[in-house]
């Protein structure tokens, strides 16, 4: 059998793409080999180059440039209140959504010991290092509302409790906009034993 | 071509779930009827009318699936509670059985009394009441039910009846035979107590786990199981 050719590695390259299969990775090959060959090495300079220099903030693991990325340098913001998120895509949606003006700190996954990752995967040590210091004077746990997210923010605050730092944790609900018939019941409870004083 | 197989409404819990591509999710499901098989629920991640939320552990379900090959297709889940609120430790207590049950269960094989055995471990896990022993009794049925239960009524030698203020060393794969002196020794009344279903008191509890961890190592071939370090790193308060 010969060797797959330049063309067919691309191809296959292509294909680690999320939701790329085998017809859209020709498709892509060949538009950017026929129609825009400038544009495929800018693609591949800057893919490089983000390689090479975006890595994990020291301070809150989320993906930055330098060695602390611009949230945590940022002088303007409130190191009292730190939110606990699960990837650096929440860092984003969180912090366009609610104005929060406290800092992050990302785990980069969720415990989940099927999938094989416990505590020391999530380099919890370098947020116990954080509520030792501290500065921190509120925890928000916005972990997922899944089971896993949920046993994570567990854990967390525990080990928040023994440095004294008070949890709170995102609360479940109805969608805004959305009509109770519609929800589910799952929800639908959580949303019900956490009603609130109106 | 193995025939078309299509299973309406069978009561199953959630084991696992993964994110499968961009829109699936890979299920792992221990069913009353068919034991621990894999299911993928295509188009899961982004379905409307909250099969997100259905898709979770600790949710008594009732599912549905089609296909041919190993991993069949999810085409239904009802949920008829809201499920069982497993919290903090207990929560830990139900990732531990589900990566037991994961790990010791063989796909494709039926056993409608570890499913009852799950329910009722579930059951008792929400209460939070008897952790240890809850945990104990689903270990030795899981272990029952894939051939290697434990041997605890007599002796495995002479075959003496076990009394209980005496002392035993428990062989794996052959049983308890009477010692006196030696590590990891066990009273006659904790072996008692284990095949009761009745354990009492800090001393029972304690031999039985020692006991139950070494049988599981064993069985798993020395794989560790990730969720005993939520345990080991979590502060008791």
């Amino acid at each position: 059998m010969q060797p797959p050719g330049q063309l067919d590695q691309l191809m296959q390259a292509l294909r680690c793409l999320p939701g790329v299969g085998p017809k859209s990775a020709q498709r892509m090959a060949f538009h950017l080999l026929q129609r825009d060959r400038l544009g495929a090495r800018k693609l591949a300079d800057n893919l490089l180059a983000a390689l090479e220099k975006i890595g994990h903030c020291e301070r809150c693991r989320t993906l930055t440039e330098g060695r602390v990325c611009a949230i945590c340098a940022s002088s303007s913001r409130d190191p009292s209140q730190l939110c606990i998120v699960e990837t650096p895509a929440e860092v984003y949606a969180v912090d366009q959504a609610t104005g929060f003006k406290g800092l992050y700190f990302v785990l980069n996954g969720r415990l989940s010991p099927l999938d094989g990752i416990g505590p020391s995967e999530l380099r919890l040590d370098l947020l116990e290092n954080r509520l030792k210091s501290g500065e921190v004077k509120e925890l928000i746990l916005a972990t997922n509302t899944t089971v896993e997210g949920e046993a994570t923010a567990h854990f967390i605050s525990t080990m928040a409790q023994q440095y004294h730092v008070r949890a709170t944790r995102i609360a479940y609900g109805v969608p805004f906009g959305g009509e109770l018939e519609y929800v589910d019941s799952t929800t639908l409870s959580h949303a019900f034993s956490g009603r609130k004083d109106f | 071509m193995p025939p078309l197989s299509r299973i309406a409404l069978q009561n199953a819990y959630i084991l696992h779930r993964r994110a499968y591509r961009e829109t699936s999710f890979l299920l792992d499901v221990l069913t009353r009827d068919f034991g621990r098989i894999s299911l993928l629920a295509k188009g899961a991640r982004r379905a409307k009318g909250g099969l997100v939320a259905k898709l979770q552990p600790f949710l008594p379900l009732e599912l549905s699936w089609q296909g041919r090959s190993d991993l069949p297709l999810l085409t239904g889940a009802e949920s008829s509670s809201s499920g069982f609120k497993l919290i903090g430790k207990a929560l830990f207590c139900g990732f531990y059985i589900n990566e037991l049950a994961h790990n010791l269960l063989p796909p494709h094989d039926p056993h409608p009394a570890i499913f009852l055995a799950y329910e009722c471990s579930l059951n008792a896990l929400e209460k939070a009441e008897g952790i240890e022993s809850t945990l104990r009794n689903f270990e030795l049925s899981l272990l029952e039910a894939i051939g290697y239960g434990l041997l605890l009524e007599h002796e495995s030698i002479r075959g003496k009846a076990i009394e209980a203020d005496k002392l035993y060393r428990y062989v794996i794969e052959r049983g308890p035979i009477e010692a006196s002196e030696g590590s990891e020794l066990i009273h006659g009344a904790t072996l008692l107590g284990l095949r009761q279903k009745r354990l009492s008191g800090a001393e029972q509890l304690g031999e039985a786990k020692r006991l139950m961890r070494r049988v599981i190592h064993h069985y798993l071939s020395g794989k560790p199981l990730k969720s005993r370090q939520l345990f080991t790193s979590t502060p008791n308060p």
